[in-house]
């Protein structure tokens, strides 16, 4: 169930009020919202929710065996085993096609036949969101963060209807605390949930949607019919697409949450704003970047190798990351593009410090002449933002050929076909936004937020309604990361 | 922009709201300052309940009267788009919910006076979200030039892209007009007769491609009047092959002097297959009753041999995956076969 749908708008109202009604009787509400949640994911594919359910006993019998053994030796294989479980529900649906494709392709074209028979499995609805989460409860109950919960308070916590699709990834030391205790129905951020499902409604349907069908879609499609014009608005259309649609979603997933009485971690924070690679990872769907952080590059030692292994673990760390959004070589490229780049500013800095300190070294001048050119802001910005703009053309190319195609395009002179009024201005307005001072904003926002209810539940009906029309009528295409 | 405005960003949700962000300074990427000291320590303790987010805060009961007093304004404004949304949605427990519902709303809207007015000022907003043209071809206007449409719903959606690649640069202009969850036998979203009007008129298309029949199964009205035809008879195949005719005559009317009409290979649901057989015998017959000019290519054959389903066939002596992992769709190498075979058939018209 998407929730900018006609489906979602029956099950949201009747689940919500519901909800709170039952919310001061626990033992009949976190049944309810089980069950209520699990009509949710079950509205993709009923046989999905025994998966969900079989990582969630899995998960829980791990968390409780690692919680009850003393010996440290048992308790790495428990999680060993459960974390093992985990990723391997994830390999077999995420990569066994593309294991048997390109790697069996491979062996069968050098005469070693097939490994394994090649299949299509369909990849059941969020399931990369539900592992990590599901990952980070057991890790977390090993390291002593976090006692493991009651199986009905994880059951719901990997569940949730809001975060189940597509994130963001909550932390179970940030929900299962939210379940402690009923949520007060006297402090419900109820004018920031509302002006949270709004903006998320219009990034999706209205602009991540449009852009994607007037200009990215045709582009990446076939790019050759395109020349350089067009070929440049496709890859910032595409950047700006591809925030609108994450975001939006998640604003939605955090706005029904916060209705319903519960916090969400926030997972974008003007990511386009960024002067620096680390800085645009802080900013760009944070909950997968911190569990990156805590279950991948800390456990490979962090920066606390030296430079060289600082190096290879983000490396490793961006291309597993990369390799997370898919099984295809465009999403490797992609990541592996966000490490170098990392790499080079980790090592620049690296190179800055030592000028400073040692400003007779060899190099330390070349390093102040480059260090004056990125002084200004802004050409950290323009360099930051146009590498991740077009670092997005090797993550939605089709192939790789595609993506050659597509950069071939770029300086191919020819007429600016798809340059609209609306095109143009929907690029404009998702990127100039983000770079606006923040101030004025949040206080626009918070004014929105403080309207009474009534005059919110106006807003709502007129933007769903607006929403409503200006989805075409083969309806609102699916969100990006469902696929992840 | 300053570093200084960035970090002042940091306390803002993004688009209004959230908590602060939760990340320390490094992140996964910034590496340095939010690495662990000795015992790794650091970043997991700066996880908790995240803070709500800044502004008024309001009771559940207001969260309540938004959501319902939304849900009231758009039955009397909108209701109707419950029922119509039913009948677009696939046979299920999804739909039969949205249908349950939608009487009531649709009947409640029927009785006031305000749809009509709202739908003729959303009407409007309609266009703004309309699919671009997306020329493919380099030629255009040339003595041999030949604009292709090629049309269908969702199954065609890798096959116009093949086509508009291969074809891209050459005389051949391909026009791509997909219409996903469309059906010939449903017409609650998309009439085909009246599109395929539509299309003749804006295209001009000189051959058309069509690819349709991922959405089938509903019933039609029976040939001879007299009511609806349940899927899937004789009766109703007759029905979906008149319903067929009348868009390859439609397409040759506006200008058309070749048809193409492709045959959907076995789905993987056995469901689907008594579905997809009755489509494909009443597509063969209508072809054939159209006589020269439409073509029917079978992808049967070539995809599902003996009708019975695959995920992988050969391709250049290489066993390869060519089904989407939903059993219905071809993915990009299996509409690069589908691609081969519809430009073989192009070739032979055109001579060459």
């Amino acid at each position: 169930m998407v929730f900018p749908s006609i489906e979602f708008a029956i099950f949201f109202p009747i689940v919500l009020a519901l909800s709170w009604a039952l919310m001061p009787w626990p033992r009949f509400w976190k049944p309810f919202i089980l069950v209520a949640s699990y009509g949710f994911y079950a509205a993709a594919s009923p046989r999905y929710c025994l998966l969900l359910a079989a990582i969630t006993i899995a998960n829980q019998l791990g968390a409780v065996g690692v919680h009850r053994t003393a010996s440290e030796r048992a308790r790495r294989w428990i999680v060993g085993v459960t974390v093992a479980f985990d990723l391997a529900v994830l390999g077999v649906f995420k990569y066994y096609g593309f294991f048997t494709d390109e790697i069996g392709g491979f062996l069968d074209t050098i005469g070693l036949g097939m490994p394994l028979p090649l299949l299509t499995l369909a990849l059941p609805i969020g399931l990369s969101f539900i592992t990590f989460q599901a990952i980070s409860y057991t890790v977390d109950v090993k390291r002593g963060l976090l006692a493991p919960a009651r199986t009905l308070d994880f059951a719901v916590y990997l569940s949730f209807f809001p975060h189940v699709v597509a994130g963001p990834i909550v932390r179970a030391r940030e929900f299962l605390p939210q379940l402690a205790k009923p949520r007060d129905p006297r402090t419900v951020a109820v004018g920031a949930g509302v002006v949270l499902i709004v903006l998320g409604l219009i990034k999706k349907v209205v602009l991540a949607d449009v852009l994607a069908r007037q200009v990215v879609d045709p582009v990446f499609g076939v790019p050759l019919a395109y020349a350089g014009p067009d070929v440049w608005l496709a890859a910032y259309a595409y950047a700006a697409q591809i925030y609108c649609d994450f975001s939006g979603y998640t604003d939605i997933a955090i706005g029904v949450a916060l209705l319903a009485g519960f916090i969400f971690p926030q997972n974008f924070n003007s990511p386009y704003r960024a002067t620096s690679f680390g800085d645009f990872w802080r900013r760009w769907h944070i909950t997968l970047s911190r569990f990156l952080r805590d279950f991948l590059y800390i456990p490979l030692g962090g920066n606390r190798g030296g430079r060289w292994r600082t190096a290879r673990n983000l490396m490793i760390t961006m291309v597993l990351g990369g390799l997370w959004h898919g099984a295809a070589w465009g999403f490797v490229l992609w990541g592996t593009v966000h490490g170098l780049a990392l790499v080079v500013e980790h090592q620049w800095r690296f190179w800055r410090a030592r000028a400073a300190a040692e400003p007779d070294s060899p190099g330390a001048a070349a390093v102040r002449a480059v260090g004056r050119v990125f002084a200004p802001a802004w050409v950290r910005w323009a360099v930051v933002f146009n590498v991740v703009t077009f670092a997005w053309v090797l993550f939605r190319a089709e192939s790789l050929t595609l993506a050659g195609d597509f950069f071939g395009q770029l300086f191919v002179a020819g007429p600016a076909t798809l340059w609209t009024p609306l095109t143009v201005a929907a690029v404009v307005v998702v990127i100039g936004f983000q770079l606006l001072p923040p101030n004025p904003l949040e206080r626009l926002r918070l004014r929105f937020a403080s309207l009474p209810a009534p005059a919110l539940g106006v807003v709502l009906a007129v933007v769903v309604a607006i929403v409503g029309a200006t989805v075409p009528g083969d309806g609102v295409p699916p969100f990006i990361y469902f696929q992840f | 922009m300053t570093d200084e405005t960035a970090t002042d960003q940091d306390t803002r949700g993004d688009g209004a709201g959230g908590p602060a962000a939760a990340v320390p300074a490094g992140g996964v990427a910034g590496g340095g300052p939010a690495d662990p000291g000795p015992d790794g320590s650091v970043p997991h303790d700066t996880f908790a309940v995240p803070d709500p987010p800044a502004g008024r805060l309001g009771r559940a009961r207001d969260a309540l009267l938004v959501v319902w007093l939304a849900v009231v304004l758009l039955v009397v404004f909108q209701g109707g788009a419950v029922r119509e949304g039913a009948e677009e949605l696939a046979p299920g427990v999804g739909r039969d919910i949205v249908e349950a519902v939608g009487g009531p709303t649709g009947w409640v809207a029927d009785r006031l006076p305000f749809s009509d007015p709202a739908d003729d000022v959303f009407a409007r907003l309609e266009t703004a979200g309309g699919p671009a043209a997306a020329p493919s071809g380099g030629g255009g206007g040339g003595a041999a030039a030949l604009t292709l449409l090629v049309t269908g719903d969702s199954l065609e959606m890798p096959l116009d892209t093949e086509l508009a690649r291969r074809y891209a640069g050459s005389e051949v202009t391909v026009e791509r007009d997909a219409h996903v969850g469309t059906g010939i036998s449903k017409s609650g979203l998309v009439d085909w007769s009246q599109l395929s009007r539509r299309q003749a008129r804006r295209f001009e298309p000189g051959a058309v491609v069509v690819f349709i029949g991922a959405n089938e199964g509903f019933p039609l009205p029976a040939p001879g009047g007299g009511g609806q035809v349940p899927c899937c008879g004789a009766e109703w195949q007759a029905a979906y092959a008149a319903r067929v005719g009348e868009l390859i005559e439609t397409y040759r009317r506006g200008g058309a002097e070749h048809v193409y009409w492709l045959t959907v290979p076995a789905p993987r649901d056995g469901a689907r297959q008594e579905i997809t057989d009755a489509v494909n015998a009443a597509v063969l017959a209508a072809v054939e009753a159209a006589g020269d000019g439409a073509e029917a290519i079978d992808l049967v054959e070539p995809f599902t041999p003996g009708g019975d389903y695959r995920d992988a066939i050969e391709v250049d002596g290489r066993e390869r995956i060519v089904r989407e992992s939903d059993g219905i769709h071809l993915n990009a190498d299996g509409a690069a076969v589908a691609a081969d075979l519809v430009e073989q058939a192009i070739a032979a018209d055109r001579g060459e």
